[in-house]
């Protein structure tokens, strides 16, 4: 009996000892590069996809994109995308579980994937996060092909100065309608806009308001706003994505307020869609940024073959942005539309 | 339906709605409180720089429109004893998407097109709802589920744009206030005339107050229930069509939280979410005052997260003063 129970206690420590040395492999060997791929090539290798759901045509975009990008590759998709947060942990947790060649994760909120994240370090199974940076707390534990989300911030407050200076104003104010405030690529993108910002201490922001990346609620937010402070009281406004630029476009035009040309508001969007390159078209929305989702699907699905291959691809990677203006549309104008 | 306050639930009133109680006077716990909320906001609005201004007006009345034209057709609904429907955001979002894309068609005929699209998917779920007494916050969170399925299986999530730009047009303002605005007015008289004036509104009280007691003095109850749902399908539609052209693209997420916003709007004018009870200028105030108070938050300087925790406080309170006062009602 004792003997049984040695061995069992033998076995279990055996299983602990491996499933840590299965994790110290995965993900990151911290040498800045990632490690794990067996060097074999993609062909056979299971993805557990939790990304963002259809509902959103960022993440409809990203999906088809990226599927499509690894279709001739052989590798298996499991789907385990959803646009709610709460699903998207759940999903997590299940792809763990299922120990899949690797992970691959979008994630809604960054604070919420810290626990399936070191699950999935436990239990050896690597991590690819792509899109939004990791909580700082597991940041060596994931790769990552990431946004360049300050440089985006920077892009809209170059829009914006060039945009007043254009017009010879010496002096303006600025309104901003944010993403969710809680969610770092927010944070980050408004921490690259504020630095940019102050270069230009003549230009104020006077609203910074968190409208949830809801483009009924920035519409009706910047109705309030234009009331608030009048046509003459708002020179320029941010919009985070270009569906939320464009309503308070539509905003300050039913306010009575000239939008664009050499003295109207100057309106800067994101994450740049149709849409928004018809508005800088139009000459009404001064400019938007990348962050499109067809370079970064095709970044991530790059990436992930060559960490298949044993190429040991960075740990981290960022996928990089460009600003879009009247200068440059016809450029960017065929990457920035599909969405 | 009006009924007085002695009056026990199983009988079926004969007074007019909104006529006065038989009783004499007793304070309306509800309107005491709708009347303290505006005399506490008289000084807040008069220290709030630039609340009191005619731009400001017109803001606050722009902000109303989408959710105030849903919460009108959302009255007719829970007088009529439905309670709440909890898909109006996917059905204005897939009118919205069904309005853009047919705009190739030419504006009428996509205007046309998208209202009945609104009346057909809601008046389904009405007429289920009343032929067949279905819970219908049951079907409709189920409905809310296929419809938005639906739409994103259709458009493959991806963005709807119209062909042309002719919708452009409902983006416009007549003295300084947007199509929306007039719309939203026209909309809360033509209800409260179809409730007040009308037979079948007259007998959504009815139905609302007691469906079996309708239903045995011979009303007919389920066609009643469809006519009030296709009533709100069309109010669905009207919005989606007016969201449609704000933001000038659709997609899967556009009616955003335009479902709870309605619910809000009706319940803080003061219908009885057991139905029975209600009137659609009382929505549009009830509307009108949400916006009010977000507004004053907005311009003192206050996030959106508080204007959410207020607006549910308020919606809270009102409730709960509904149904102290129902309860007592039929005591």
């Amino acid at each position: 009996m004792i003997r049984t129970r040695t061995l069992r206690a033998a076995a279990l420590a055996g299983a602990l000892g491996l499933t840590l040395s299965l994790a110290a492999c995965g993900g990151s060997d911290g040498s800045g590069k990632a490690s794990g791929g067996d060097g074999s090539g993609p062909e056979g290798k299971t993805i557990a996809f939790v990304g963002y759901g259809n509902e959103s045509p960022w993440g409809a975009a990203y999906n088809k994109t990226f599927t499509a990008a690894l279709k001739d590759s052989g590798v298996k998709i499991n789907d385990l995308t959803s646009m709610d947060a709460g699903t998207q942990i759940q999903n997590f947790n299940q792809a763990v579980s299922q120990k899949p060649d690797l992970i691959v994760a979008l994630v809604l909120d960054t604070q919420a994937a810290v626990v399936p994240i070191q699950k999935a370090k436990q239990a050896g199974v690597p991590v690819l996060l792509v899109d939004g940076r990791p909580d700082p707390s597991v940041e060596k534990d994931v790769m990552a092909v990431v946004s360049d989300n300050p440089k985006l911030g920077e892009y809209a407050a170059q829009n914006i100065i060039e945009g007043l200076k254009a017009q010879g104003r010496d002096s303006g104010n600025v309104i901003v309608l944010m993403g969710t405030k809680s969610m770092l690529v927010t944070q980050d993108r408004m921490e690259g806009f504020d630095k940019v910002m102050a270069t230009a201490p003549e230009y104020k922001v006077i609203e910074e308001q968190d409208t949830n990346w809801d483009p009924t609620l920035s519409g009706k937010v910047a109705q309030q706003l234009f009331a608030k402070h009048g046509c003459d009281g708002v020179q320029a406004a941010y919009g985070m994505a270009d569906y939320m630029a464009l309503p308070i476009v539509q905003a300050a035009k039913q306010a009575g307020c000239k939008v664009g040309g050499d003295d109207g508001l100057v309106v800067t969007g994101g994450n740049c869609f149709k849409a928004g390159i018809d508005s800088i078209r139009a000459g009404e929305l001064y400019g938007t940024a990348t962050e499109d989702p067809i370079t970064i699907a095709k970044q991530s699905a790059d990436y992930i073959e060559r960490y298949f291959s044993g190429k040991n691809p960075p740990q981290s990677e960022l996928v990089p942005e460009e600003r879009v203006t009247a200068a440059n549309l016809d450029e960017l104008a065929d990457q920035c539309s599909q969405a | 339906m009006t009924t007085t306050d002695d009056e026990p639930r199983g009988q079926v009133a004969v007074a007019m709605p909104g006529a006065p109680a038989a009783r004499g006077w007793r304070p309306d716990p509800l309107g005491v409180l709708l009347l303290v909320v505006v005399v506490a906001l008289v000084p807040v609005a008069v220290t709030t720089d630039r609340f009191l201004t005619l731009d400001n007006a017109r803001a606050i009345l722009a902000a109303t429109a989408f959710v105030g034209i849903t919460a009108v057709g959302a009255t007719l609904v829970m007088i009529a004893g439905s309670a709440v429907s909890m898909a109006a955001s996917q059905t204005a979002t897939v009118v919205a998407m069904v309005f853009l894309s047919t705009q190739d068609l030419g504006l009428s005929v996509a205007l046309l097109l998208s209202l009945l699209c609104g009346i057909a998917i809601t008046a389904v779920q009405g007429v289920v709802i009343g032929y067949w007494e279905a819970n219908p916050i049951v079907l409709t969170i189920a409905a809310g589920f296929a419809i938005g399925g639906t739409a994103t299986w259709l458009s493959g999530g991806t963005t709807v744009y119209a062909e042309d730009d002719a919708y452009d047009v409902l983006n416009s303002t007549v003295l300084g206030l947007p199509v929306a605005v007039y719309v939203l007015l026209v909309v809360a008289l033509v209800a409260e005339w179809v409730l007040r004036r009308t037979t079948p509104g007259r007998q959504m009280f009815l139905v609302g107050e007691n469906r079996g007691a309708a239903r045995a003095a011979g009303l007919p109850v389920g066609r009643v229930i469809g006519v009030a749902w296709a009533f709100f399908g069309l109010c669905i539609a009207i919005t989606g069509v007016f969201l449609a052209s704000f933001n000038t693209s659709a997609t899967v997420s556009l009616g955003g939280t335009l479902t709870l916003d309605a619910i809000a709007a009706v319940l803080v004018g003061g219908t009885a979410i057991t139905g029975g009870r209600g009137s659609a200028l009382r929505t549009l105030g009830g509307a009108v005052l949400i916006s009010v108070i977000a507004n004053l938050l907005l311009i003192r300087g206050y996030s959106t997260g508080a204007q959410i925790l207020v607006k549910g406080v308020l919606v809270l309170v009102v409730v709960v003063l509904v149904h102290l006062r129902s309860t007592r009602g039929h005591r």
